[in-house]
């Protein structure tokens, strides 16, 4: 038992720090959340480069460095507290998990060590138009078109990057009626790409109108798969919800030590003081709940689906709470463009969407307590 | 990061396990708050005592069995998920122990140790008084020393110590020197209760059984051998067992994990798919978890030198809040059948029982007030300012 960063992963964390402190501030996030790409590219190529953010999670044997989840959980912490748009959630986790689940060795060696390299970009193109990510459904619909190959049709909604990426893993109800998982060319023939306009601009969303896209079969049979990926992916946007919680919290304490009020600092003011105590409560909890989801999701652990409940129910609330706070303890000027609580609060509401809405994660939660034997 | 336990751990967990389960007393012992009650909870003290559970992290010496704190948070998990007794000598073991084996002679160790874990000697805390709650260091009971005699006469009023209606020995602070800055010239005394001078009056809790008393002393003696700790340092030495307090010992996860399990079960009894009760269950079953792994990170902490610190401000407020919030959701679940008080109420009445019981968990050890200016002014780095 051991309840924090391995010496290694302290390392991780501070050299995405130092990188993020040097080329991630407001000025260099906003730019980059405004460029066509979405992303700083360079940034990108940097992360991926020198510090390999999206290979820690892919085996060796595909190009990948072999380490855990949990390490790309560090760096997605970081990512979340400087606010960077990064293509790691979409392709790194969302896109490599989805192929490395499906079992399907010929795409893995063909497709992670790219996407390993951050040279290659994936996307998961799941949701259906009520904007949920069905475990049973999907809003495309495939026909076999023999050896392996199928004919692609209908649309994804919020697929994350997925403008810009160049191979999309499509969630698609074949004709027998079973979800299965399809990896469609984003450039070929048949595949729309409509970029989905979002509050948040530190998130770039697609939906991906498919008209007889040709895709190939990944594997037989994805209802288990898409059960664990959404898991996954859910403990993936804790990762970023935490950094962002830490951030509210501490952009608002620094506020509040310089702000000067009735001839002294506002955070000399009790009334201040708890409810910024309280902010910290929620950051610490937060972490907590996200650290050993993102364990489990490493060591895919049987307790995962509860894990990753708990914990996005719980970040998702905390990090509103605090985005609002952050809000409320800056006073007038947080409702201002200039000012960062506003990529904030937007982060959280959109965070708090993705992969389970807490009360949908509390139901799930309680479904799945329901069931287990104790 | 490794959440696994490791092999002596895992058979630490079991053992506890297996004897809890053929000990444990099948039905609820009486509230130890009551004459009764406390003599069978002082028994349930003596009999996890002869098998060496009832202070598992102390020397083998002090019949403990060294346990680590990793495998203390287990055993105590065990504890409350086997649904054991309240602990009658919990205020001695995690209060004053703690800084016994820190500040106390060896004489005093040998003398009240012992006796303290196996339910022999139960103690009572004298800390507060009518006019130093929140504001302890306003404190006014007074020892004056006495050369002649080799010790230290007290005078002044205690209150909210909390078993004192049946204890057998006290721990408090006095002030020692009424010319110092009020943190200093405080003093760190241990005093049986039944001393010439001492008066206990019991006080009623909200339950209608004396579960706290006042203590009034009036030139009372003690000597020199029953200070703990160097004279005038009371405040320091009394601040260490705060921390402990608060952090960790007074409540270990364990209690608000198998009470939030409990939780779960009466709402799958009773839930009547009522989906706003049900978000209510999970999420303080989410809040007990959340506890639980907090707690691993400051053991974690601990076993690498750390302290707990200002974190166990954060800790306070968390599970106090918790347990008022739990209980209410299983209030809510039982309706009105919650508030019969007769033998035939669902569960005993337990669940009422333990809403009374979890009010006074944002007050005592420190209000979550003061917790909260803790967690600013230390945490935080805020500046200090008027309250």
């Amino acid at each position: 038992m051991h309840f924090a960063l391995s010496e290694e992963q302290t390392e991780l964390d501070a050299t995405v720090r130092a990188l993020l402190e040097r080329r991630g501030d407001s000025e260099s996030v906003r730019r980059a959340a405004q460029s066509a790409p979405g992303y700083d590219t360079a940034l990108w190529s940097t992360l991926c480069e020198q510090i390999g953010a999206a290979a820690l999670a892919v085996p060796e044997e595909y190009g990948g460095a072999g380490f855990s989840l949990f390490e790309t959980h560090v760096v997605l912490e970081r990512l979340g507290y400087a606010l960077t748009p990064s293509p790691l959630l979409g392709s790194g986790v969302l896109g490599a998990q989805a192929l490395l689940r499906s079992g399907n060795a010929d795409a893995c060696a063909r497709l992670l060590p790219g996407i390993a390299a951050g040279t290659t970009l994936a996307a998961l193109a799941w949701a259906s138009a009520d904007g949920r990510w069905h475990l049973d459904r999907s809003d495309v619909r495939a026909t076999d078109a023999g050896a392996g190959e199928a004919r692609l049709t209908g649309s994804a909604h919020l697929v994350l990057d997925g403008t810009t990426a160049d191979v999309l893993l499509v969630v698609a109800v074949r004709d027998a009626g079973t979800v299965e998982l399809y990896e469609v060319d984003s450039a070929a023939e048949g595949v729309h790409r409509e970029p989905m306009t979002g509050l948040d601009i530190t998130l770039r969303f697609a939906r991906i109108d498919l008209d007889s896209a040709p895709g190939r079969l990944l594997c037989e049979g994805a209802a288990g798969l898409l059960g664990e990926l959404y898991d996954v992916a859910a403990v993936a946007v804790t990762a970023l919800q935490v950094g962002a919680a830490q951030r509210g919290l501490d952009m608002t304490v620094a506020y509040a030590k310089e702000r000067v009020q009735f001839g002294r600092p506002i955070g000399s003011f009790q009334a201040l003081k708890h409810r910024m105590a309280d902010m910290l409560v929620h950051v610490e909890t937060s972490r907590t709940l996200s650290w050993a989801a993102a364990w489990s999701a490493a060591q895919g652990s049987a307790n995962l689906r509860e894990r990753a409940a708990t914990a996005k129910a719980w970040c998702s609330d905390a990090l509103n709470a605090v985005a609002a706070e952050t809000v409320q303890l800056h006073g007038g000027i947080a409702i201002t463009w200039e000012h960062d609580a506003h990529l904030l609060f937007k982060r959280a509401h959109a965070t708090s969407q993705l992969f389970g809405q807490p009360h949908e994660q509390r139901r799930r939660l309680l479904g799945h307590l329901r069931l287990a034997a104790r | 990061m490794n959440l696994d336990l490791d092999d002596r751990a895992r058979a630490f967990r079991d053992e506890a396990r297996a004897w809890l389960h053929e000990h444990v007393p099948r039905t609820p012992l009486p509230n130890m708050d009551t004459a009764e009650g406390f003599e069978a909870h002082r028994e349930w003290e003596a009999t996890l005592a002869a098998d060496r559970w009832s202070v598992v992290s102390w020397p083998a010496d002090y019949l403990g069995r060294d346990a680590s704190l990793l495998e203390w948070v287990l055993f105590e998990e065990e504890y409350y998920r086997a649904g054991a007794p309240a602990r009658v000598a919990q205020n001695g073991i995690s209060l004053l122990a703690p800084i016994l084996f820190e500040y106390g002679t060896d004489e005093q160790k040998e003398r009240y140790l012992r006796p303290m874990a196996d339910g022999t000697e139960i103690w009572a805390q004298a800390w507060s008084e009518p006019e130093a709650g929140s504001d302890l260091a306003a404190l006014r009971s007074t020892a004056v020393r006495d050369d002649t005699c080799g010790g230290w006469i007290l005078n002044g009023q205690k209150t909210w110590s909390s078993r004192a209606a049946f204890a057998h020995r006290g721990f408090g602070l006095f002030r020692s020197d009424p010319s110092a800055e009020r943190h200093r010239g405080l003093t760190y005394f241990l005093f049986p209760l039944d001393a010439d001078g001492v008066t206990v009056r019991p006080i009623h809790k909200l339950d209608g059984h004396p579960g706290f008393a006042e203590i009034l002393f009036e030139d009372v003696f003690v000597p020199d051998s029953d200070v703990l700790g160097a004279p005038g340092d009371g405040w320091r030495v009394a601040m260490s067992t705060a921390g402990n307090e608060r952090g960790l010992s007074l409540r270990s996860p364990g209690r608000f994990c198998a009470a939030a399990d409990q939780l779960l079960d009466l709402w799958r009894e009773r839930g009547d798919g009522s989906p706003a009760l049900g978000e209510r269950v999970a999420d303080a079953w989410i809040a007990a978890q959340a506890y639980r792994l907090y707690t691993f990170g400051t053991v974690t902490r601990l076993a690498e030198g750390g302290s707990v610190g200002a974190d166990g401000s954060v800790n306070k407020i968390f599970w106090s809040e918790l347990d008022v919030r739990l209980h209410e959701t299983a209030l809510d679940l039982l309706g009105p059948e919650a508030e019969l008080r007769d033998a035939g109420a669902a569960a005993g009445g337990a669940w009422m029982d333990g809403y009374l019981f979890s009010l006074s968990g944002p007050i005592y050890a420190g209000t979550n007030e003061i917790q909260r200016n803790i967690v600013a002014e230390r945490l935080l780095g805020l500046p200090r300012g008027n309250r």
